[in-house]
């Protein structure tokens, strides 16, 4: 790398007094000082220090019950949002069709479109009175609306597929991008059939970008909190619902931080896999 | 591509004919199945807004504009305060990504740089509510009181939007930018004249990109704000769910159209001026 030649310069100069000022007077109260007295207030009992709190959380068989359905939700949500978001991005790598760069320009806007949003768009379609629904009705001749799966489980991994797999189009549409098409077309030239050579050739080599992908997918898909609290509040508790009830329906702030800690252990460490593998998958490119 | 796939397809043997066919079809299939899953969600908050009523019927009733004629005073208040305190946000944060990103630059895998570029990044890692709840423990008493004043909410979108603000900025800073910046020094620039004259406007795309997306993640956001929000301080997001948790769909859709074209102007503002690729999350 160049970067070890460089003198330092004048008003960039990396003085450590810069770095030492911003890991305390910024990132001290906006992300350190919060996040401690998070874990110590989970920590904390009458007499000093102690674990009841999660004693108590993990005693609880409704707690459990939460983050069961909590990790259910999400593996079902990620792989599917994941097996969506890879399929789409090598249809329009592979096999662009009319529209095909709108659609790939589209996927990129969503990113800035808020999940609750989705949620709430579905409620149009696929609620009992939607419009799916009543197109289902109209065609088959059927007394009732036909779907009713929108607020439970169903719904908010129909909402998460959508909203979700389009950030996994982009770093897979983006891996397929750095891909040697010689390789793909030797492959083809010398016989090998479409799928072989999609099994053989791409997916090895544009493993990395896709394996990122996948883990971003499920690290945002585990912080969602707008689809759970508009189509799941009512008969799924996940963690995130459970925190935010119990900080402000309840005002039970420790056991808010003891099931926010929780959530953060899982997180982070999903967190930190994604890094890992980002930043191996990212020198590698270069 | 093989020579064959080059051919019209009446030349084509008919096994590969029919092969084609069932290709282009399976490729229509899937184009269709990707507009329906995502083009539609955001032309159904755009069609519901306008529609006059829309409840047991395939399509809308008739159109109308009543529903954005019917928003009170309560609405216009939480879309003022939802672009206060994204503006605010989209600008501390921006200014910080920056600062991050220069104080760092080229030292962000060793010793403290590698520490702050973690903690800095973290808030990507960590469930909004969880952070919420975090920001709402820590200034919600003496010693530091915030919790009646929006001081709180964009505090806690602060520290949410700063790690892709500061990717961003950092992502601008590529090595043969900086031959330009070492010039100017050798040619005896003053500092403050580096930073203005050169640093700063080769960054800036990357600054308006930063703008515009702190911007469009701040009116966005629902879980942290949600948790934080003092009263009087509802932002857009909380007030449209509070609106479909009642079940008044069709004035939500309203709201909530207006909140997406405000962020939607934002991006458009630099998508219409960026030519590079957007920075990875």
């Amino acid at each position: 790398m160049s970067r070890s030649f460089t003198p330092d310069i004048g008003v960039l100069r990396r003085a450590p007094w810069q770095q030492w000022f911003l890991l305390v007077a910024v990132l001290g109260p906006l992300v350190i000082y919060p996040l401690s007295r998070l874990v110590l207030l989970s920590l904390s009992g009458p007499h000093g220090l102690t674990l009841q709190v999660y004693a108590q959380f993990f005693h609880n068989p409704e707690t459990r019950g939460v983050i069961a359905c909590t990790l259910a939700v999400l593996g079902l949500s990620a792989t599917l949002a994941s097996l969506l978001g890879v399929t789409l991005a090598a249809l329009l790598f592979f096999r662009p069709f009319p529209g095909a760069g709108l659609l790939t320009r589209f996927l990129e806007l969503f990113v800035a479109f808020p999940s609750f949003l989705v949620a709430f768009a579905l409620i149009f379609l696929y609620g009992s009175q939607g419009a799916v629904s009543i197109g289902l009705q109209q065609l088959l001749h059927l007394q009732n609306p036909p779907l009713d799966f929108l607020f439970g489980i169903g719904g908010v991994v129909l909402a998460e597929v959508v909203f979700y797999a389009p950030f996994v189009v982009r770093p897979t549409l983006a891996s397929f991008a750095m891909l040697d098409l010689r390789l793909v077309e030797a492959a083809q030239s010398l016989g090998a059939s479409r799928w072989r050579v999609a099994r053989k050739v791409v997916l090895p080599l544009a493993w990395p970008g896709i394996a990122a992908g996948t883990l971003l997918c499920f690290l945002l898909t585990l912080n969602e909190f707008g689809i759970l609290l508009v189509l799941g509040s009512a008969r799924l508790i996940t963690l995130p619902v459970a925190i935010y009830s119990a900080a402000t329906v309840d005002l039970d702030l420790p056991t808010a931080a003891a099931g926010a800690v929780v959530m953060l252990a899982m997180s982070l460490s999903l967190y930190a896999l994604y890094r890992r593998v980002n930043q191996r998958h990212q020198r590698g490119a270069r | 591509m093989d020579r064959l796939s080059t051919l019209p397809i009446k030349q084509l043997p008919a096994s590969r004919r029919w092969a084609r066919i069932a290709g282009a079809s399976l490729t229509l299939c899937a184009a269709l199945v990707g507009i329906w899953l995502f083009v539609l969600p955001v032309a159904v908050v755009a069609l519901s807004s306008v529609a006059a009523h829309w409840s047991g019927t395939l399509l809308p009733d008739g159109l109308s504009l009543h529903w954005f004629e019917r928003l009170d005073g309560s609405d216009f208040a939480a879309l003022a305060t939802s672009l206060e305190i994204g503006v605010g946000v989209a600008l501390a944060g921006t200014a910080l990504g920056v600062w991050l990103a220069l104080a760092l630059e080229g030292h962000e895998r060793r010793g403290l740089g590698a520490v702050i570029d973690t903690i800095a990044m973290m808030p990507n890692g960590v469930p909004s509510v969880v952070l919420g709840l975090a920001v709402l423990i820590a200034y919600h008493k003496p010693p530091v009181d915030l919790s009646s004043s929006a001081l709180i909410v964009i505090l806690v979108q602060l520290a949410l939007v700063l790690p892709f603000c500061y990717r961003t900025a950092a992502s601008a800073l590529r090595p043969e930018l900086t031959i330009l910046r070492e010039a100017a020094q050798s040619l005896g620039a003053p500092p403050a004249m580096v930073l203005a004259r050169v640093v700063l406007p080769q960054m800036l795309p990357a600054i308006r990109a930063s703008l515009a997306l702190g911007f469009a993640l701040s009116l966005g956001e629902l879980g942290a704000t949600l948790t934080v929000y003092p009263p009087g301080f509802a932002t857009v997001p909380i007030v449209v769910i509070g609106q479909v948790e009642r079940g008044y769909y069709l004035p939500a859709s309203a709201l909530s159209l207006l909140l997406l074209l405000a962020s939607l102007a934002a991006l458009l503002a630099i998508a219409a001026r960026e030519r590079r690729p957007r920075p990875q999350r």
